[in-house]
């Protein structure tokens, strides 16, 4: 391990723009990474112990705060597997209400990933369009639910608000926005051959590794592998609804690009229905304060990939076991595979890639040079910035791109 | 007070160089920051700009509930900047725990850790509060400048 | 027949000590408890004969007697298998998966530091999910663990 040559750099927590801690153990020869080896733990608080402490009304608001990004999708995963528990039919309209904040928080998500991934190569003008773009669904998503995150729209048996028809007319104006600006997206990641280039050949996993490695969500949809929850184990509404599966063969970052933009597409669709299908009816049905000895295993489509809930109910008014197995855990173990033998330039966007739903880190570089060592803080800010310059030598440059949208803007 | 700190103290409070450290929260308020920093919002209009590393900030925007892995990481940091500095709580769980507090594995808010100058409560906090709270700090700063005294963290805004 | 009929018949008519122990729960849901000395069979014959090419989770629980672990198995059509498996607590043990399931890696480490189950045959690696201080033999998941710390560490939860 400790080659003469060999560089090894702890990537670890504090990072402005995945905003979350992990840590990378990284061992180089020259500018190639040879071994990776991850941390992630940073912020493991405790929760499912302290769902045992707390009853499920609860544990409903401790399991959205699980992650800030897909709360709706911890929260309603959880809910379900109560809900099947205890026997309770959930009121179609519950089911669609539940399903039309799913699709909403579905196209924050890769918003906010789409401006995420654009910052990591240096296309900035990317980050601040999507994310402006994505203020029209907060904003939908803020009159819907009293919130802009953290919705708290569930309740065990149904949903706590209903929507009006006003509400409605807001959520299709939104729909009609943001499908004009995804195809605007996807024009742009179709044919701008700077980011064509930057993000092909890079992070590639194969369908074997894929499945063999458990990777989840558009990081396996882009290796083909046609898997996702809404579809294999419908849930909520979307037995009824009509969407296709989006994949790519591409196996890299490219291909999870674009499978993230079609999905875009394919959830707009999906607002449209339920707007139009909404079914009358009530919104919720009583559930017990205590819930029936039993267990129930619930799984969730959620933007990064399948959410999976087991729950363990011993009739009293708190659960005896919460375990959840969030899509990130399944997706980061591939990471370390998708960086061997590649660049450390490539290493920002081969993370950002995955969507990575953990919390931030610092990094330390250890250079080991024939037995002496020497420490440095080096930020991913400095990676980030030195990835950018790497391939800018390269001759992939995003100044151009930046300006030329920026003057649109 | 001398003029070289009143010359500081002005640059300061007219651009606040903002460090943003999540110490283990669910990503809301953290998106929320950055968010707050993208043209709906623009928190730049007010001369805060983004930093990356503790040396270059003034302020150390936190967001999360402290856990232990990240409590001493959390220290170092702020060790590394240079006086004065002022940290700001973003978020109910960076101010008390929130939700966490009582989860085992958390110390349930920054002052725990760390002097705060500033509380934003918010589940999350909208960037429209965090937009508020850094403003009063700004404008506090600005009232301390101004009697002439050592800028010092404040109380709870 | 359906495709849970057909993977319990499958399993009931290869092992004899499984007649009458596949449960159907309801479309999409099976579960088969399974003594621990036949795991191991078992979950090959699942992986490699019935196609359960996904292991979704791993979840261990303290039901106060013991120990379950639960392998949350998953197929192409959405069936699920949750195969468990009890074990004695004092000196828990199974064996590692992650020569048929790379990604059982972080799902048994986090047996390992939340319930204090050995795994054996897993590689050499950094702890997940708690801090590198936390104290052996403080595992917050035990029935028991009622949230302080063991010897020289503070108290949570004051």
């Amino acid at each position: 391990m400790h080659d003469s040559g060999e560089v090894h750099i702890p990537i670890g927590p504090q990072h402005p723009s995945l905003k979350e801690p992990e840590s990378f153990l990284i061992t180089l020869r020259g500018e190639k990474i040879t071994a990776v080896n991850i941390k992630i733990g940073y912020n493991h608080r405790g929760i499912e112990k302290a769902c045992e402490e707390r009853t499920y009304i609860q544990d409903m608001y401790l399991i959205e705060r699980i992650c800030g990004i897909c709360s709706h999708s911890h929260s309603t995963c959880f809910v379900q597997a109560v809900e099947e528990i205890a026997g309770l039919q959930v009121p179609p309209r519950a089911l669609y209400i539940r399903t039309l904040v799913a699709e909403l928080e579905r196209v924050h998500s890769h918003l906010l990933w789409l401006g995420v991934a654009g910052h990591e190569v240096g296309f900035d003008t990317l980050l601040m369009y999507a994310w402006r773009d994505r203020e029209v669904v907060m904003n939908l998503l803020a009159s819907l639910t009293g919130n802009r995150v953290n919705y708290a729209i569930n309740t065990i048996g149904g949903v706590r608000r209903d929507v009006s028809a006003n509400t409605l007319e807001e959520a299709a104006s939104a729909a009609d926005i943001l499908e004009e600006r995804t195809k605007y997206y996807i024009g742009i990641v179709t044919t701008e051959t700077t980011l064509i280039n930057r993000l092909s050949g890079v992070g590639k996993l194969s369908p074997q590794d894929a499945l063999r490695l458990g990777a989840v969500g558009p990081t396996a949809r882009a290796s083909g592998i046609a898997r996702d929850v809404r579809a294999d184990d419908p849930y909520a509404a979307y037995a009824e609804l009509k969407f296709k599966v989006v994949t790519d063969n591409s196996c890299d970052v490219y291909g999870r690009t674009v499978v993230r933009l079609k999905e875009l597409l394919e959830s707009i669709s999906l607002i449209r229905q339920v707007i139009k299908n909404l079914p009358d009816g009530p919104i919720a049905v009583k559930a017990p304060r205590r819930i029936p000895a039993g267990e129930a295993v619930s799984r969730y489509e959620a933007p990064r990939g399948e959410d999976l809930h087991y729950v363990r109910a011993n009739a009293t008014d708190k659960p005896d076991r919460v375990k959840f197995r969030p899509p990130t855990l399944a997706n980061v173990q591939a990471v370390a595979h998708m960086l061997q033998d590649r660049y450390l330039a490539d290493l920002p966007i081969v993370v950002a890639a995955i969507d990575p739903c953990f919390s931030c880190t610092d990094r330390l570089l250890s250079l080991d040079r024939g037995g002496q060592i020497e420490k440095t803080v080096l930020t991913w800010e400095q990676l980030r910035q030195s990835s950018i310059e790497h391939y800018q030598r390269e001759g992939i440059d995003f100044s151009a791109l930046n300006k030329k949208l920026a003057d649109k803007m | 007070m001398g003029v070289i700190t009143r010359v500081i103290n002005w640059a300061r409070v007219k651009s606040p160089w903002v460090l943003h450290f999540n110490t283990g929260a669910c990503n809301a308020c953290d998106i929320e920051i950055i968010a707050s920093l993208t043209p709906c919002f623009d928190l730049e209009r007010f001369g805060v700009v983004l930093k990356a590393t503790p040396r270059h900030a003034d302020i150390l925007l936190c967001s999360g509930p402290v856990t232990r892995q990240i409590e001493s990481r959390l220290k170092m940091i702020y060790e590394q900047m240079l006086e004065p500095k002022f940290v700001v709580a973003v978020g109910t769980c960076a101010c008390s725990g929130g939700v966490f507090k009582g989860c085992y594995n958390v110390k349930a808010g920054i002052d725990k850790v760390l002097p705060v100058a500033a509380y934003i409560p918010g589940c999350p906090v909208s960037p429209k509060a965090l937009i508020d709270g850094l403003v009063k700090l700004l404008n506090s700063l600005e009232e301390n400048k101004k009697r002439e005294e050592v800028p010092c963290p404040l109380k709870k805004i | 027949m359906s495709a849970e009929e057909n993977i319990k018949q499958a399993l009931e008519n290869t092992f004899d000590y499984l007649k009458g122990a596949v449960i159907i729960k309801r479309e999409r849901r099976m579960a088969l408890e399974v003594p621990a000395g036949n795991f191991a069979e078992i979950l090959k014959f699942a992986v490699l004969e019935l196609n359960f090419s996904f292991l979704s989770a791993i979840t261990g629980l303290d039901n106060g007697d013991g120990f379950e672990v639960i392998y949350h198995l998953n197929k192409d059509g959405g069936v699920i298998l949750n195969l468990k498996i009890r074990i004695p607590r004092s000196g828990a043990h199974i064996e590692t998966v992650t020569p048929l399931f790379a990604s059982a890696d972080a799902y048994e480490r986090e047996l390992m530091d939340l319930l204090g189950i050995e795994v054996k045959g897993l590689a050499e690696g950094r702890r997940y999910p708690l801090p590198d201080e936390w104290p052996l033999g403080d595992y917050p998941l035990r029935k028991d663990w009622k949230g302080n710390l063991s010897a020289n560490n503070e108290v949570k939860n004051a």
